[in-house]
């Protein structure tokens, strides 16, 4: 019965929408060619893949590659580097543009403000291959970061050798690049708060700092916690290209992450099962943290994904 | 480690120089060859009349009768990466000079695929994964390719070239049953041919990289050229005090970590050797290393080695030597040195670089350890499993291995970039001084490819004129160490069921040795801890991939 | 009505632009080294230490050279090519898909959202991901770098929340007059959602402009390099003698940064541009979102 129904209804739809889904479908072919084929083609993580004998005529492998991985020398440290440089860039990354729209919310001078904002968008538009370029010669013990600090008396030390400043440097420059682009949409979100409120807030004698905690930030709450579960569905998924650009040996301790390591493993030393196996890996641990999130989300603050 | 690591034969004296072996070849193929000539003589228009005079050359022409060009040439394509000297002024092989003399003297036509600069593995990588090969390439079997040319052939993407070098490729199986040792490099163990070599064809060219100092400086401080590891100390310490070099010692590690001579002093290497015993070691977990590293450490915290040595990159290198920043470099003679020399002299006529000998520990003791490259660097042109027309492939291959093609590749084209002197042939001025103020790497790389590599026998005569600066002639002979090369772990292959381990096992050490020998250079990693150092090296079983290296060694020397 | 301004409020706002001017330099200030260096004299420059404000003397060989490399006109060609193809391209797909997931009364449409949110969290990896354009013989052509990322979907998502706030009335009446959902796409939504295209030929130019990896990957023709891919082999992993020889002034670091002008400026000037659109544009699709 109940199976009728659904295809009377399936029928309907069609008739109805027919022209919709012939709309939609280039679309849909694009997502099964360019990210489920892939997915199908990830099946390499559970073969031992020699491409003369295809993805079908490779040997199945089981959890060989899992295993290995897990129990890689490398392990321990390429969760530690990956999760922590991902945290860094949260606690860091995620409130700095949230704070810079904030701040320039409450300039008043329209010039200032959006003379400020042109700026603050500019290194975006730097690519990553120069910005990288930029900060390589910039932490060079003869590059500018290292005049500064020779200018009030440090010492000179190449801080792209020093594992120790890999993850400042890595962090402090994804926010130097991101963080005007990033208020963006935090500011359009405080423009539609209703100015209303504002005043009501002031007559109730509420000062500055009071009216941010009880009348902005929860206005823009719900922009902010879409934004964090988005980013919490990638705390896994810091990609190769900057790291790549910027690490070398004598970072590795702090530099090297899965990704990174998928990377070398998948395209320097041909090991592609391999490779496949631990980007898999990573992308479950992805999907497994966003509904973890989400979860976590709908409960205490009832916005979600979906 | 697993890049640049040469490995070289067991002694190998080639007096008999390139210019000899190629009488021979020239013997041999005459024939065969006397066509070409003229076509190099001709100019361009010519060409077309030269291709189908030669016409009665046949598909199925047993060895030594090959006649060039081939009148059924067709079509190939060549993946093989494009050397900086090249890619200056030309986006494709084929828009050369070389290139197209090469496919024109051969009557090949070419579609020469090249990788972006820093990203050759990546995409040679890719491109075996999706199976659909180039029907050549080039490439380092041996050590790039994981688990070595026997499993690229047991893989299916090369094929075995035993056949094809009997059937189509006189050249090469001629210069092979003159040179025994190199015959023996360039097979596996299974006694597979796997591509053709780039072969170095005299001592001297084997010797490329070495360390070289500015004399003007040592002449006014009134220093000696060190021959001790104490005295270049000394000498670092007054160019930094005296000079005001901000870091004396200055190069860049990616490319010469392994060709360090401070690292040779203390007889030891960066990478596998093979000691005394005939053994296969694995200098980074030795003592001698540990030696090595206390020193490179003492003079990095002194500021003698340059602060960014491990991100640094050539044109930093070369800012730093030409602008008194820096006082010694390790580098390539040419590409290098003579570049430094002649940049510099432009504003300082006195400046002035000379090589410098392998130091010793000991004063007055000679050195035993020093670089020296294998005679075949492990460049070579294979041919892939998706090449359809073998034939044609082979007999375009085979061609640089002959007399014509070898003077194209080390000379270019007679008449235009060099000219026969007293049967010597000589660079023209348009090489040597050329009229667009091309520096002399890019005006040979337009004509030639002997300045870098390829798949023929690079020749003395080129070197002789490459190097021209006086000091910068004294090179080969400066950094020769005698015996040096027997320490050098040759062209070893592993079995196939090993190789993939051994690959495994190489990347984890390799990974953690380049990590922890900057750290402990740094100070970031203190030498308390190479005991725990040299512990993690072997619990990731580096006795395993000893094991696997040394009975490789031992099938190697029963070849 | 005057509000008082407390003393508090006072120290805040001089604090405010304080730190905002701040900011504002720090983002600027490395372009601006870039800018300055790229113009200074060559030997000047190799043997200056220290933050550098304005040009160390003035010299335009850097540009010279650079403008006479040919790989870099040619990068510049390709990366046309694929920026003009590549965002028209997307923004049709996005449009497409947009407007699928933004309709009402659909029965799939859950089912198909889930299936494309699924991607952004899921993948198969860098391999299968070469394989796949392999199979559709995308390798080595300028169509491999832009048909597999023709749709991107948060630009999507975006897209979608601001055509859901296109008044249901506007397009309900086209289609009572027998227009269909191309036309209404066409005519009706795309005209009213200037500003978050605007938006849309930003932000998919600017990734297009940028994007290195797999062109460096996929290409075996230099002839079609895009310009970062020059500018990669250039900046970080070769040396420069490849840009003009072994000679003192090709070897100058003015070089570099000329390079880096020569790239990063023609998009800066775009932004201006959309400037405009792109601040309203942004806004719809926050709304939301």
């Amino acid at each position: 019965m109940q199976g009728n129904s659904f295809s009377v209804r399936v029928k309907k739809d069609f008739r109805r929408n027919w022209s919709l889904y012939v709309l939609v479908l280039p679309v849909l072919i694009f997502y099964i060619i360019f990210h489920y084929k892939p997915m199908y083609g990830a099946i390499i993580a559970f073969k031992d893949f020699i491409p003369a004998k295809g993805i079908m005529g490779s040997e199945w492998v089981g959890m060989y590659n899992f295993e290995r991985f897990f129990k890689s020398a490398y392990f321990v440290r390429l969760m530690r580097n990956t999760l922590l440089l991902s945290i860094y860039n949260i606690i860091f990354g995620f409130p700095a543009p949230i704070i810079l729209a904030l701040l320039l919310n409450e300039v008043k001078n329209k010039k200032f403000k959006s003379i400020t904002q042109t700026i603050t968008y500019l290194p975006h538009f730097i690519s990553l291959v120069v910005a990288c370029g930029m900060i390589k010669d910039f932490c060079l013990s003869t590059g500018i970061f290292n005049d500064i600090i020779a200018l009030f008396g440090g010492e000179r030390s190449a801080l792209l050798q020093n594992p120790a400043y890999y993850r400042t440097i890595y962090t402090a420059s994804s926010i130097w690049q991101e963080v005007g682009w990033g208020s963006i949409i935090y500011l359009s979100a405080l423009s539609g708060v209703d100015s209303q409120l504002y005043e009501a807030a002031s007559i109730d004698g509420a000062g500055k700092w009071k009216q941010l905690l009880h009348v902005t930030l929860p206005s823009i709450m719900p922009t902010i916690i879409i934004m964090l579960i988005l980013r919490m569905g990638s705390l896994m998924s810091m990609g190769y290209e900057k790291t790549i650009l910027l690490y070398n040996p004598s970072t590795y301790e702090t530099s090297d992450i899965i990704s990174s390591y998928v990377y070398r493993v998948g395209l320097q030393e041909q090991d592609w099962s391999y490779s496949t196996a631990i980007g898999l890996f990573n992308s479950v641990i992805n999907c497994f943290l966003l509904v973890v999130t989400n979860k976590i989300s709908k409960k205490f603050t009832e916005t979600s994904l979906w | 480690m697993r890049k640049s690591w040469k490995k070289g034969l067991a002694v190998l004296t080639m007096a008999a120089t390139a210019t000899a072996s190629l009488a021979g070849c020239g013997g041999g193929g005459s024939a065969s060859t006397t066509a070409a000539p003229e076509t190099t003589a001709a100019q361009t228009e010519a060409a077309a009349g030269q291709t189908t005079a030669a016409a009665q050359t046949e598909a199925a022409a047993p060895a030594g009768e090959t006649t060039y060009p081939l009148t059924n040439g067709g079509k190939l394509t060549y993946w093989l990466q494009l050397n900086s000297n090249v890619s200056a002024n030309f986006t494709n092989l084929g828009d050369t000079e070389l290139g197209k003399q090469w496919q024109e003297q051969t009557g090949v036509q070419i579609e020469f695929q090249h990788p972006a600069a820093g990203q050759e593995k990546e995409q040679f990588n890719l491109i075996v994964a999706d199976g659909n090969l180039p029907d050549i390439m080039e490439y380092g079997w041996v050590n790039s390719y994981p688990g070595g040319p026997e499993k690229a052939i047991r893989d299916g993407v090369i094929i075995s070239l035993n056949d094809v070098f009997e059937q189509y490729c006189p050249n090469i199986t001629k210069y092979l049953a003159e040179h025994p040792d190199i015959d023996k490099s360039i097979k596996t163990d299974d006694g597979n041919y796997f591509a053709f070599p780039f072969i170095r064809g005299e001592e001297k060219l084997r010797v490329t990289v070495g360390a070289f100092l500015r004399k003007d400086w040592l002449d006014e401080l009134g220093l000696e050229v060190p021959t001790t590891v104490d005295e270049w100390h000394t000498v670092l310490t007054a160019f930094k005090e005296q000079k005001g070099a901000e870091s004396p010692f200055c190069f860049d590690w990616a490319n010469f970590k392994d060709k360090n001579l401070i690292a040779y002093a203390y007889e030891t290497s960066y990478t596998y050797y093979v000691g005394e015993d005939g053994k296969v070691h694995y200098g980074p977990v030795e003592d001698n290393f540990k030696k090595y590293l206390e020193t490179m450490h003492q003079w990095y915290s002194e500021g003698l080695i340059d602060k960014d040595i491990a991100t640094l990159n050539g044109d930093q290198v070369t800012a730093k030597m030409t602008t008194d920043k820096a006082g010694a470099s390790i580098g390539w003679a040419a590409s290098r040195m003579q570049v430094f020399m002649t940049t510099a002299q432009k504003t300082n006529p006195d400046y002035l670089l000379v090589p410098t000998p392998y130091p010793t520990l000991e004063k007055g003791d000679t050195p035993t350890w020093g670089y020296i490259e294998n005679a075949f660097p492990d460049v070579g042109a294979a041919i892939t499993t998706s090449c359809k027309d073998v034939e044609t492939a082979a007999k375009f291959l085979d061609y640089a291995y002959g007399e014509a093609g070898h003077n194209l590749m080390n000379f270019g084209i007679e008449g235009v970039s060099y000219e026969m002197k007293d049967g010597v042939p000589t660079y023209t001025d348009l090489i040597l001084n050329n009229p667009d103020g091309w520096p002399l790497a890019h005006s040979l790389a337009k004509y030639i490819r002997a300045n870098y590599n390829g798949p023929f026998v690079q020749d003395g005569y080129y070197i002789e004129q490459y190097l021209q600066l006086p000091t910068v002639k004294e090179c080969p002979s400066t950094w020769t160490v005698p015996g040096a090369d027997k320490y050098v772990l040759p062209n070893v292959t592993a079995l196939q069921e090993e190789s993939k381990e051994l690959a495994t096992l190489n990347n984890e050490i390799s990974t953690y040795v380049d990590e922890m020998v900057l750290k402990f250079i740094f100070g970031t990693e203190s030498l308390d801890n190479w005991d725990n150092y040299v512990n993690t090296v072997n619990n990731m079983n580096l006795a395993r991939a000893l094991e696997i290296q040394n009975s490789a060694l031992d099938r190697y020397n029963a070849r | 009505m005057k509000v008082k301004i407390s003393t508090g409020e006072k120290v805040f706002r001089v604090f405010n632009y304080i730190i905002l001017t701040i900011i504002a330099l720090v983002c600027l200030y490395p372009m601006w080294y870039v800018a300055v260096a790229s113009i200074s004299d060559s030997s000047q420059l190799m043997s200056h230490s220290g933050v550098l404000l304005k040009p160390l003397g003035f010299s335009l060989n850097a540009y010279a050279k650079v403008f006479a490399n040919p790989m870099i006109l040619k990068g510049y060609g390709n990366t046309l090519f694929v920026l003009i193809i590549g965002v028209l391209m997307d923004l049709v797909m996005t449009s497409l898909g947009a407007y699928f997931l933004s309709r009402k009364n659909v029965m799939f449409k859950k089912a198909i959202m889930m299936l494309i949110m699924f991607t952004m969290f899921f993948g198969g990896g860098m391999i299968p991901f070469y394989l796949t354009l392999k199979d559709m013989h995308l390798l080595n052509t300028r169509w491999g770098l832009i048909i597999p990322f023709l749709v991107s979907t948060y630009n999507m998502i975006i897209l979608r929340t601001s055509f859901e706030s296109i008044p249901v009335s506007l397009t309900e009446a086209a289609q009572i007059d027998g227009a269909g959902h191309m036309t209404v796409l066409f005519q009706i939504v795309l005209p009213l959602s200037k500003a978050i295209l605007a938006v849309m030929v930003l932000y998919y130019g600017v990734g297009i402009w940028n994007a290195w990896f797999w062109a460096s990957t996929i290409l075996r023709n230099r002839e079609l390099y895009p310009l970062q891919v020059i500018l990669r082999e250039i900046l970080i992993s070769n040396d420069l003698q490849a840009m003009g020889g072994g000679d003192a002034e090709a070897i100058a670091m003015n070089i570099k940064y000329a390079t880096i002008m020569v790239a990063t400026v023609p998009i800066l000037f775009v932004y201006p541009f959309l400037q405009k659109y792109f601040a309203a544009g942004v806004m719809v699709g926050a709304v939301k979102e």
